[in-house]
């Protein structure tokens, strides 16, 4: 571009000198030239020496290198949207000791979840779960959406989860990974009265405190009571785990209120408890149990000191205004119980580590009855309650690493005795 | 306020939510303000350039048996009218998927003063910025041990962010017992 620049400022000049006729100005003329073209020479060269030179470098230096520069912080946090992926799974093998038939190994969850990080403060959470491997018309297996809420952070000690959440309950409900919890399978109490694992759709409220106090309050989908199958034993094993709607098209007339209020301000203790309430009839038509109310509560404790791991938690539910119901469901083998609890003590204590390998033995103790009271019906039709029953757990928890966990452990049933069996198990997260 | 009025204040509790939260909403603390926490009569706060070769990085790793798992950390040396005083550094770790910012805080015998949480933005743990949980870390140095469970009470449902900040700990105490000293 340069050389165009000078041939045409040179022609022009040089046009401009056959057009003179005087001697003396085509001289002028010439010398003009000289000093024109000797201009631009200076030009270009010093033109070529800049180009010779690279400028310095324009990106702009690393946090790190401003921080060591300027001792100002580096940069913390990161804008950019972000997508992480994790998950969990457990698979099982269940020896019953007085009927080897019924022995079995299951591949029993296999969970993917992700997070999505819009901004510093709204995210996605989502955890699909694959149960028992195989789930078609012929197979006993599901796939759930076991999460799926937006987290937004009002402030520093306030958010709002709004979607399919989980229910904070218990101990386990929550933190329902392998690797959190003693035993191949969870425990009963977290199972057959609390219906881990349990979710809700709703808007969730989430407070902490620099205390160690934290406290939740929503408002979410419930119970529906016209689910109930007198005819199955389903409702025997898990009263609530039979009429759970998990969000799949779930009658949503009546919402339910929940809260649950936790303080860890003390290094290794967790005391917690919870309450969840709500109607049940869901508006159903010529349903008998209209006002019918699910309410389940919990109290909870755990203190980890040193190698020790000691828990417990009791759970009560009742169901009210059942009798009308139940009066439909006589002669069947599953009525709908009013009253139903569970407790468990735990201790676990980690016998031996080194580095990230460790062993911890266990001993559970559990009682839980899933029908202890009945709503009065006439004429003597009301049922009698069930017998409590008491299992004993003991085992060992072997962590390959704090992410994966190898598992055995031998129950005993206290009641029906035809349960006691022998488990193995492994276990991950990531 | 009649009780239509106070009826109709409810409406602006959704308002409320969703009103704008102060900027940096999971940002707890700015680096300035955790030094002059850690160091209220230091003077001078000198930025050291931290660049590990291979083998001082591979060193670390065995004597903390932890890996870095989200960058160096940036380092400071503390003094007060050219005495002194310790180290102030910023480092990360992830919790479960996200960082934890914190910043670290050693004497000149290389224990530690104090731990502040910067930054934590997961959806579970956030209990590990409580001042009780953080106090348990005072005193150590690359001379005791520094285990989750043994040394540091764990927090129930906040398990992944206490072993994960224990494990940056035990690590930025091997790097100061190694490089800093």
């Amino acid at each position: 571009m340069k050389k165009t620049l000078i041939a045409a400022l040179a022609a022009s000049t040089f046009a401009a000198a056959a057009h003179a006729a005087d001697p003396a100005e085509l001289e002028r003329r010439v010398d003009q030239l000289s000093s024109e073209i000797a201009a631009l020479k200076a030009e270009l060269a010093r033109m070529k020496a800049e180009k010779a030179v690279p400028a310095p470098a324009a990106a702009a230096p690393a946090a790190i290198d401003i921080a060591r520069a300027t001792g100002e912080a580096p940069k913390l946090y990161e804008e950019a949207e972000k997508t992480t992926f994790f998950g969990y799974g457990e698979l099982n093998y269940y020896r019953p000791t007085h009927d080897t038939s019924q022995t079995t190994a299951d591949a029993a969850r296999v969970v993917l979840g992700f997070e999505h990080r819009w901004n510093d403060r709204t995210r996605l959470v989502t955890e699909l779960e694959w149960e028992h491997a195989v789930t078609s018309s012929e197979d006993q297996g599901e796939s759930e959406v076991e999460q799926a809420y937006v987290e937004y952070q009002l402030n520093q000690n306030l958010s709002t989860k709004t979607g399919l959440f989980l229910i904070p309950m218990g101990l386990l409900n929550e933190h329902h990974e392998p690797t959190q919890y003693y035993g191949v399978a969870r425990n009963f109490v977290e199972t057959a009265i609390i219906p881990t694992t349990w979710r809700e759709g709703g808007l969730l409220l989430h407070g902490n405190l620099d205390s160690g106090l934290s406290w939740d309050a929503g408002l979410s989908t419930g119970f529906d009571l016209s689910k109930w199958d007198a005819t199955s034993t389903e409702g025997r094993e898990s009263p609530l785990g039979s009429i759970h709607q998990e969000l799949q098209l779930a009658k949503a007339k009546d919402l339910s209120a929940l809260g649950a209020i936790n303080y860890r301000g003390i290094p290794g203790l967790l005391v917690g408890a919870s309450l969840f309430s709500g109607k049940a009839g869901q508006g159903t038509p010529d349903f008998p149990a209209p006002d019918a109310r699910v309410t389940l509560w919990d109290v909870h404790g755990r203190w980890t000191p040193g190698s020790w791991d000691l828990a417990a938690l009791y759970s009560r539910g009742h169901i009210s205004d059942t009798a009308a119901l139940n009066v439909t469901l006589v002669g069947n083998p599953t009525l709908v119980p009013e009253d139903f609890f569970g407790w468990y003590v735990q201790g676990a204590y980690k016998l031996w580590s080194r580095d990230e390998t460790s062993a911890t033995p266990f001993l559970r103790y559990e009682r839980y009855n899933t029908g202890s009271k009945y709503a009065t019906l006439p004429a003597g039709l009301t049922p009698d309650a069930l017998p409590t029953e008491g299992v004993w757990t003991a085992g060992l928890n072997f962590y390959l690493n704090p992410s994966v966990v190898f598992k055995m452990d031998y129950q005993k049933f206290r009641q029906d005795t035809t349960r006691d069996r022998f488990d193995l198990g492994v276990g991950y997260q990531f | 306020m009649g009780r239509r009025a106070a009826s109709s204040a409810w409406f602006l509790v959704p308002a409320a939510l969703v009103a704008p939260a102060p900027a940096g909403a999971t940002q707890y603390l700015k680096v300035e303000d955790a030094q002059k926490l850690a160091f209220p009569q230091a003077d001078a706060f000198t930025p050291f350039a931290y660049a590990p070769t291979a083998e001082q990085r591979a060193a670390i790793d065995r004597a903390a048996h932890a890996h870095a798992t989200a960058g160096d950390p940036v380092i400071w040396r503390v003094s007060a009218a050219g005495e002194p005083l310790g180290w102030f550094i910023v480092d990360n770790v992830i919790g479960k998927v996200e960082r934890i910012t914190y910043a670290l805080a050693l004497g000149r015998g290389g224990a530690v003063r104090s731990i502040e949480i910067l930054e934590y933005r997961e959806t579970h743990g956030y209990e590990v910025r409580n001042a009780a949980w953080r106090r348990q870390f005072e005193g150590k140095s690359a001379r005791t041990p520094l285990e989750l469970g043994d040394d540091i009470r764990n927090i129930s449902g906040a398990t992944l962010s206490c072993r994960h900040l224990t494990d940056g700990v035990r690590r930025l105490l091997a790097l100061q017992d190694l490089v800093l000293k």
